[in-house]
């Protein structure tokens, strides 16, 4: 019940970009102090260096590099707040982690073999769009 | 109860003052200073910050390893964005299991100044 109450607590509004960006900056680092924490609770030490998830959270942060609304900016640091507390509480399971973050979205999933050429495209993101 | 409290009246101990000898500052044995097994007074040397922060900054993935020098500037020189530059960041505390403040860790732009802050940070390790 704890971390739902502190998962719901709204910051308000970056007044402009410059204050959103910082947040931005704020959270990647809470996320990056974070990453030992989970590395201990999910039992990464064997599959994953903790750089790696660095560069996975930057790069989770530059899909979305391209938004200029400070709103919109503070809807996603919401949302990523949300998956970051839901982690560290050990919400998820390993292989959400693993899946998630490590191998990445196609990880998995990889068309080389002959009969995967014909897949049709939207089997092809069904496999692939497990996580949005 | 009576027993009790007829014993204890005989077998009373007088309360003596402490040996000063045996306490833990001014002891015959001891060495001077108090904190002798401390840590806190091998600091690192400059040359192996340099090392250790030119090693970290190489082995970030977006980064030439033959371009970097102990004096290069992470957006000008290397061509890495503001979010690369907090990731070296947060990389280089890491290595020297630091945390460094918000503020500080905003000016830490090229590998020069983070050299000076790391050497210059008492507790870097």
């Amino acid at each position: 019940m704890s971390f739902i109450q502190r998962a719901v607590k709204v910051p308000p509004n970056s007044v402009s970009l410059e204050e959103a960006r910082h947040r931005v900056f704020d959270f990647f680092r809470a996320a990056c102090r974070s990453i030992p924490t989970i590395m201990e609770i999910y039992n990464l030490d064997d599959v994953v260096a903790p750089s790696h998830l660095r560069s996975v959270v930057a790069s989770e942060i530059r899909k979305n590099s391209s938004v200029t609304n400070p709103k919109v900016i503070d809807m996603l640091l919401f949302k990523a707040m949300e998956e970051l507390n839901n982690i560290t509480e050990h919400a998820k399971q390993r292989h959400h982690i693993i899946g998630q973050y490590v191998v990445g979205h196609q990880g998995l999933v990889q068309d080389l073999g002959t009969k995967d050429q014909g897949a049709s495209g939207f089997l092809k993101d069904f496999y692939k769009s497990n996580y949005f | 109860m009576a027993l009790r409290a007829a014993l204890l009246r005989h077998v009373r101990i007088p309360a003596q003052t402490l040996n000063p000898a045996l306490t833990l500052t001014g002891g015959k044995w001891g060495p001077p200073s108090l904190r002798w097994m401390s840590s806190h007074d091998d600091h690192l040397t400059k040359s192996e910050v340099t090392e250790r922060v030119l090693s970290v900054v190489k082995s970030f993935p977006k980064v030439d390893p033959s371009t970097v020098t102990s004096d290069v500037h992470f957006q000008k020189d290397l061509g890495l964005d503001s979010l690369d530059n907090v990731e070296i960041v947060m990389a280089l505390e890491e290595e020297f299991k630091l945390e460094i403040p918000d503020k500080e860790a905003d000016k830490i732009d090229s590998t020069n100044l983070a050299i000076e802050y790391i050497y210059n940070h008492p507790m870097a390790g």
